[in-house]
């Protein structure tokens, strides 16, 4: 009844003409869109968790994308993971190449949980050596770690830097920025910046006297760690290949006529005439490639971090116990820059 | 074994801690600054080896690093002297990719890395305002303006800063100016009107930009533009009264001196009452410094006539302009350069005839078109040209055919046109308009009336002879009224000088010592006049009764009289009579002669004017006198009539800097149709506790509250009527049993407290 009567009033209604008010604006269309929504959240595709019935590159690719997972255990036992299968499978037959890997655990370095740092260096040890690729990434996020604010991690990268020494000495210090830069992170890390902060001196303004700061509270530990890290790395970067004299005999005796030849082939390494700087911007001498010990042992000695080192190690020496011991062999590394020059 | 962490170690506890103690020694803690911004060197290296694949921990550390040394670098200024480029550089370079947090907080260091003063605002505005126009995040673009509009703030806030000032304004016109075509001159416009707001910026150059706006070839912009100099003023003027009267104003010294007095005493209270006094005093001071003078933007503009030309030739005039402008900015548009014209009474011919073709009642949203055309109308324009547009309104609307509405804001235009320039209307049209004060409808009524009272005014002559009422006819007959020609300009008078003259010679008030009390009722400050003497010695009585002298001779020559004794006394009583008696004698010596008349009267005007100096009290009982005179003059009988009466008011009040809208242009005829119901609960629920609206409440309620909005309290007798009913009934069950004793007392009190005027005693009175 009511609906009948209301359902007639609203067919009419259609044909109604709407009437105009003089000056008033146009009424909307009754077909108008209204398209103020917004689209409240996006759903997602449901994610799958089952692991059984995928092939092992799918489940190598997927424990890898896991290193970037919030969850910290997650993040360890994905490492965990990838430890173990990596040594059973061939090198050749990784489903992604070592340097890719390496890529995707490098931040692992700043992580805040022991655990997964531990297992992050379970997994770098086990990693061919020789297919890294180039490791200035590495570097850097180890430079970060040397520098970070915990212990903890400080001590753990220093382990990453030793590992990265051991695997591939030579890029190590001759990637770019890898020989000064480290070596200035070295510095920053010992306070070993020569005559400016040492103990007993006065301040700036010549009104108090600062002591020096303490690098490690209570513990050597870590400054133990950071000078054997230090004496290994300048092993790295100052030692040169050992120059056989029989074999260079033999070598000259086979192409006997011509002498010095080296010299008037064709550069074996890119960029020989780098160090000119014909076009190039001006120098940035931090994060320049370092390639031989003789370029590398120049830049130490330039920039006058081997003047602080050498004074800052004796005084290391003098405190004796491990610390001293740790010092000794940094002193001795640094002598092979005396030694040539 | 669980290794026992110090606070110290503690990785993410750690910065906020160190940022503490750094602050307190800096020196002492040099050495832990260095390492952590070489962290945040090796984290940024990291970061722009690739800005986009960056892990979250790496950002998250990243961003708490770059607040750690932004707070501290003003400590160690030279070690950090590449920190705010390096800053700077980054959101440069990656603002499009950076992670919202850390793009926001690069943000936030840089600006307070400028508070700390490492950098000056020239630099940070110069950083953020091409970042504002660059990046295509809306959260960023919403950050930088309100970062921006704080730092314009703040260095504004001490003394004006016009280097500064200088420097963003010229980048707000060359933003505009270097690419007309692009909407980013939005920017330019948003951030002038906001300053112009708050009155950082009211110069002519800050005028200039928006000018620049208007004239370019993006819609927003144009509009934009348009709508700062229709509402800019206004919008300022708002501002500024909502600033006077916040509620931090109202601060009670006396009641928070009292809490001071009775709470427990801490240095954070102390702290909080002596900021308050501050506060205080601060806008004590503020209200007795003399008052900013703002001109408005429309006065500001250099070369008004040139900006009107160019509006109406690049928006309005072309049928394919640059910029597609919908109806509305049309409208907006032409109310601007309609205002303009009609302000500045320029001369725009072409605008006149634009206006034709829109003059139906058809056409959407006639009224604004019709309040534009009405403004633009000026003493100046010649009539020629209003003429066609005055008929052709009156053929489309004006009929008895039209419905009341549109009739009746018809003849309002009318009405407002003329009232501008009236001599835009031949006696034929105006007598066959004037008609229609006998229509049915209310609203085309008063319409009719109000262009017939107009007319009364300004043209009687082209009025019937029984419309044109008996002030206009007398006036008409001893030729006080005459049609004004055209590009005639009156003698400048202060509008209803003569009222208030009447007003003191009705009072008696012309003493000397009136005049000083006017002025100390002005202000504190201008007290110091005190010894105002010399002022009022320039008011020379020996002229005043040199033009009554004068006058009375020449009455007398025109009366031919040869008394020559009643002249002589006539002379001596007016060289004796001081100033108050002179004007009496002359009214008593009246005449109906027109020409004396005419003289008489214009010498009363010359004498207020040029002796007195009007005191700010003086100006004041005008302004009063003129109101009410307005009123009075049409005394209302109904409801509506009052409606009317206040509009009249308001019409008279208005400045005529005052835009005309659409609403005033279709007037009553709001009210001749029947409203809908929606309508109707609108009007009840909005309108209802205005002023003159009816708020559908009893006499008693509306009185109630009027009562406690002046803070008084309530009557004995009401408080007699109010109290509880179980708290009388001790008292009702005692009074039957009292003893004739204590009868007596009680009557010997009331007798005694009767004598002494209450309880206390009224000892003052």
């Amino acid at each position: 009844m009511g609906s009948s009567a209301k359902k007639k009033r609203e067919k009419k209604s259609d044909f109604k003409k709407t009437k105009l008010k003089v000056g008033k604006a146009r009424p909307k269309n009754t077909n108008a869109t209204d398209t103020s929504f917004a689209a409240k959240s996006i759903v997602l595709k449901q994610q799958s968790l089952s692991e059984s019935g995928r092939d092992p590159p799918t489940i190598f690719n997927h424990n890898l994308s896991l290193l970037a997972s919030k969850a910290d255990t997650q993040r360890r036992d994905a490492l965990s993971w990838l430890t173990n299968a990596i040594p059973t499978m061939n090198a050749t037959s990784l489903p992604q190449p070592p340097s890719a890997i390496l890529s995707k655990a490098q931040p692992l370095i700043l992580d805040g949980t022991a655990s997964v740092r531990s297992q992050l260096l379970k997994l770098l040890r086990v990693l061919p050596s020789d297919q890294l690729g180039p490791i200035d990434q590495v570097l850097l996020y180890t430079r970060a770690g040397m520098s970070h604010l915990s212990t903890d991690i400080k001590l753990s990268s220093l382990d990453v830097l030793d590992w990265l020494i051991e695997a591939q000495p030579e890029s190590t210090v001759s990637c770019a920025g890898g020989w000064v830069k480290t070596l200035e992170t070295f510095e920053k890390l010992l306070s070993w910046t020569g005559a400016k902060g040492t103990t007993g001196s006065l301040t700036g303004d010549g009104k108090w006297s600062a002591t020096k700061p303490t690098v490690s509270l209570g513990s050597s530990k870590l400054l133990v760690h950071q000078l054997n890290s230090l004496t290994t790395f300048l092993n790295a970067g100052l030692v040169r290949p050992v120059r056989n004299e029989d074999l260079l005999a033999i070598q000259a005796a086979q192409c006997w006529p011509l002498w010095h030849f080296e010299a008037h082939l064709m550069p074996t390494k890119s960029n020989p005439y780098g160090y000119l700087n014909l076009f190039g911007k001006p120098r940035d001498t931090k994060s320049e490639m370092y390639e031989d010990p003789e370029e590398r042992q120049e830049a130490f000695v330039t920039s006058g971090m081997y003047r602080a080192f050498s004074q800052d190690v004796t005084e290391a020496r003098k405190e004796g116990g491990e610390v001293g011991r740790a010092a000794a062999g940094v002193a001795k590394a640094l002598q092979l820059v005396v030694d040539v020059g | 074994m669980k290794r026992k962490l110090g606070a110290l170690e503690k990785v993410d506890a750690d910065l906020p801690n160190l940022q503490h103690k750094l602050k307190i020694d800096p020196r002492s803690y040099e050495q832990d600054f260095v390492n952590q911004y070489s962290q945040y060197r090796s984290l940024k290296e990291l970061f722009l080896q690739s800005p986009t694949t960056t892990d979250d921990s790496g950002i998250v550390r990243l961003r708490d690093l770059v607040d750690f040394v932004s707070h501290t670098a003003d400590c160690y200024p030279k070690l950090t002297t590449a920190f705010p480029l390096d800053l700077v550089e980054l959101l440069d370079l990656h603002h499009a990719t950076l992670d919202p947090e850390l793009r926001d907080k690069l943000v936030g260091a840089l600006v307070l890395l400028r508070r700390k003063e490492t950098i000056d605002s020239v630099q940070l505005l110069d950083t953020l305002w091409p970042l504002l126009l660059k990046t295509p995040s809306k959260n960023l673009r919403a950050l930088l303006f309100q970062k921006i509009l704080s730092d314009l703030r703040t260095s504004n806030q001490k003394a004006t800063n016009h280097k500064l000032n200088r420097h963003i304004q010229s980048k707000c016109f060359e933003l505009i100016v270097s690419d007309p075509t692009s909407a980013k001159g939005l920017w330019a416009v948003k951030l002038t009107r906001e300053l112009w707001k708050r009155q950082i910026w009211s110069d002519a150059k800050a005028v200039s930009v928006m000018k620049e706006a208007a004239l370019s070839q993006d819609a927003k912009v144009v509009t934009g533009g348009v709508r700062f100099f229709l509402g800019g003023d206004q919008e300022r003027e708002e501002a500024a009264a909502e600033e006077d009267t916040d509620d931090e104003g109202n601060i009670d010294m006396g009641k928070l001196r009292h809490q001071a007095g009775i709470n427990k005493k801490t240095g954070k209270r102390a702290n909080e009452l002596r900021t308050a006094a501050a506060k205080v005093k601060r806008k004590e001071k503020k209200k007795n410094s003399p008052h900013q003078l703002n001109f408005s933007a429309l006065h500001l503009l250099h070369d008004p006539q040139g900006f009107a030309e160019e509006l109406f030739q690049r928006h309005l005039q072309p049928a394919q302009p640059k910029v597609r402008l919908v109806l509305e900015q049309k409208l907006l548009v032409l109310q601007l350069v309609s205002r303009l014209v009609g302000l500045h009474k320029l001369t725009l011919e072409p605008l006149y005839s634009y206006f034709i073709k829109f003059l139906t009642p058809k056409q959407p949203s006639v009224t604004s078109f019709l309040a534009s055309l009405a403004q633009s109308a000026h003493s100046l324009v010649p009539p020629d040209i209003l003429e066609p547009l005055v008929v052709k309104i009156a053929n489309e609307f004006v009929s008895e055919a039209s419905a009341g509405e549109v009739a009746s804001a018809g003849l309002n235009s009318i009405r407002e046109i003329c009232a501008r320039q009236s001599l835009a209307m031949s006696d034929t049209l105006l007598q066959d308009l004037v008609q229609y004060r006998k229509s049915k409808d209310k609203g085309v009524q008063m319409a009719a009336r109000g262009l017939l009272s107009l007319y009364r005014e300004v043209g009687a002559d082209l009025l019937r002879k029984r419309d044109r009422g008996r002030d206009a006819a007398m006036g008409l007959r001893i030729g006080e009224k005459q049609t004004a020609r055209f590009g005639e300009v009156g003698i400048g008078e202060i509008e209803g000088l003569e009222l208030l003259e009447k007003w003191k010679e009705e009072q008696g008030i012309d003493s000397e010592a009136d005049e000083e009390a006017g002025w100390n009722n002005w202000d504190a400050e201008s007290d110091s006049d005190d010894d105002g003497e010399g002022w009022i010695n320039v008011e020379s009585d020996g002229e005043e009764i040199d033009i009554s002298d004068s006058e009375d001779e020449r009455e007398k020559k025109a009366k031919a009289a040869a008394k020559a004794e009643p002249t002589f006394e006539a002379q001596q009583s007016a060289g004796n009579t001081p100033a108050a008696t002179t004007p009496a004698s002359s009214r008593a010596t009246a005449s109906l002669e027109p020409e004396a008349a005419l003289k008489r009267e214009e010498s009363r005007i010359s004498r207020l004017a040029t002796t007195r100096i009007l005191t700010p009290a003086d100006l004041a009982k005008l302004n009063e006198l003129r109101s009410t005179a307005a009123v009075t003059a049409a005394l209302p009988a109904t409801k509506r009539r009052k409606l009317l009466a206040a509009q009249t008011a308001a019409a008279s009040s208005r400045h005529a800097d005052d835009p005309l809208t659409a609403a005033q242009i279709s007037g009553l005829s709001a009210h001749s149709y029947k409203a809908t119901r929606q309508e109707k609960i609108a009007m009840a629920k909005e309108g209802s506790r205005e002023e003159g609206g009816n708020d559908h409440r009893s006499t008693t309620a509306r009185r109630k509250e009027k009562k406690e909005s002046e803070g008084k309290s309530t009557s004995n007798k009401e408080k007699e009527r109010k109290k509880n009913f179980l708290m009388t009934l001790g008292k009702a069950k005692r009074k039957g049993k009292r003893s004739l004793t204590q009868e007596r007392a009680i009557l010997k009190g009331h007798v005694e407290r009767r004598k002494r005027g209450g309880k206390r005693g009224n000892k003052g009175q």
